[in-house]
């Protein structure tokens, strides 16, 4: 039976013990991939063999399926040998494909800002370190921000995936909850509820950080 | 080579699979082309009414994952007595959710024409229904094609999910391959191949749609 009271009091507190999984997964795979979609994006943008491989890395995990990176790492890696927890190949899955989209992200917002910027500021006879930590970086920044949040938002949304190898996220606690209740609705509600109001957070910090980068633009 | 035995073993079913995928993706993309292309045109053109809904609709369905809208039709279509086939059902869910998607891609494509033409055309005394079939949309349509293909490469990608409720398509078959030769590594890389072989395909398209709509013809 829907909306029943007894069993929504029951349902809340595991949901949001399985949303903690979730949010713990979506933070520490936005933080590694700001790193290492960075690194990427550096890489990318040198000359010779080290930007073919970061090229070829970008095109590869943006050109598969997530779902399939898990299971390599999930199934393969313990079929070699060195087997993961479900936790540990669920991030490095997220890592691994996230971090291709967010080195593209930042590819775009460092040949958004013009060689003028550049030339401008060696005319004012700046330093290196002055022309990029007053010229050049809060220009990106405040270019890369926006398409950021959206991909902190699809990484929130992306950690529901880990389900599919067993690592008790939120979806995997609904899953657990509907086939053992049949209650399908009121779980339905709750965890469409959850990952709402958890986007909606990512999306309202996005945009508070936008505003106060408003002077960059 | 002989590590890669089981791909040879395998690789008609995963092609099958592949075939299975395709016909999915098709098959979705059709109505939420359509279904983007109507709510584009209600969140630009509707009334206060209709915009208000379409945003709703945008922030229910980008801040759910697909996963879960899945997961719940799958235990849910039994339960609203709809006699709907697994395929129909999931090929529905898809096409709902990325016409959402769509939406903003052909919204974009609309509003970045400039005032000019919308001027031009209204003063040379154009029906607005002349004016949106001849100079706006053939214009926005080009301008909306790369990021569409794009979005097609996602929804190509994303049917992997379907797997998860026990549709057949190329990650089932793959997943059944590995049941039966324990051989994860080989198989999922060649089901990754496959699914790069197909999105990469559409990138490249997209690429060189771009190339198209930046230097004119």
């Amino acid at each position: 039976m829907p909306f029943d009271l007894h069993f929504i009091a029951r349902l809340i507190p595991a949901l949001i013990e399985g949303a903690e999984v979730t949010v713990e997964l979506a933070i520490l795979t936005f933080a590694i991939c700001l790193v290492w979609g960075l690194i990427v994006a550096l890489a990318n943008s040198t000359r010779g063999p080290l930007s073919w491989f970061a090229g070829a890395y970008v095109q590869i995990v943006r050109n598969t399926p997530l779902l399939i990176q898990m299971y390599i790492v999930y199934f393969g890696f313990s079929m070699a040998g060195f087997g993961l927890s479900g936790f540990a190949s669920g991030l490095l899955a997220l890592c691994i494909q996230n971090g291709g989209y967010v080195a593209e992200i930042y590819r775009g917002g460092l040949q958004a800002v013009s060689t003028r910027q550049y030339e401008a500021g060696r005319a004012l006879g700046m330093r290196r370190w002055t022309l990029y930590t007053v010229v050049i970086i809060p220009q990106v920044v405040a270019r890369i921000v926006p398409p950021m949040t959206n991909q902190a938002i699809s990484i929130t949304k992306d950690t529901s995936q880990v389900a599919a190898i067993a690592v008790m996220d939120m979806m995997k606690v609904a899953q657990v909850w509907v086939e053992s209740s049949a209650n399908t609705y009121d779980v339905f509600l709750g965890v469409a509820i959850i990952y709402l109001v958890l986007t909606s957070v990512a999306s309202v910090a996005g945009k508070l950080f936008e505003r106060r980068l408003a002077f960059a633009q | 080579m002989k590590e890669f035995a089981p791909l040879l073993h395998g690789y008609w079913y995963l092609l099958r699979g592949a075939g299975m995928t395709l016909l999915m993706a098709g098959a979705a993309i059709l109505p939420a082309t359509a279904c983007g292309i109507l709510l584009a045109m209600a969140q630009v053109f509707g009334n206060r009414f209709a915009r208000s809904a379409v945003v709703g609709y945008l922030f229910i369905v980008r801040g759910i994952p697909l996963l879960v809208l899945l997961t719940f039709t799958y235990y849910l279509l039994p339960l609203t007595g709809i006699d709907l086939p697994p395929f129909w059902g999931v090929v529905l869910v898809m096409a709902l959710y990325y016409a959402a998607f769509m939406s903003e891609v052909f919204r974009a494509g609309i509003l970045s024409l400039p005032q000019g033409q919308w001027d031009a055309a209204r003063s040379l005394g154009m029906t607005r229904r002349l004016m949106l079939q001849i100079v706006i949309f053939p214009q926005a349509l080009r301008l909306a094609s790369p990021p569409f293909v794009s979005l097609c490469a996602n929804l190509v990608k994303a049917t992997s999910l379907v797997s998860i409720v026990g549709l057949w398509e190329l990650t089932m078959a793959s997943r059944e391959i590995v049941e039966r030769t324990l051989a994860p590594f080989q198989i999922f890389l060649g089901a990754a191949a496959i699914y790069f072989c197909i999105c990469y395909t559409l990138a490249l398209y997209g690429r060189y749609l771009e190339s198209r709509v930046l230097h004119g013809h």
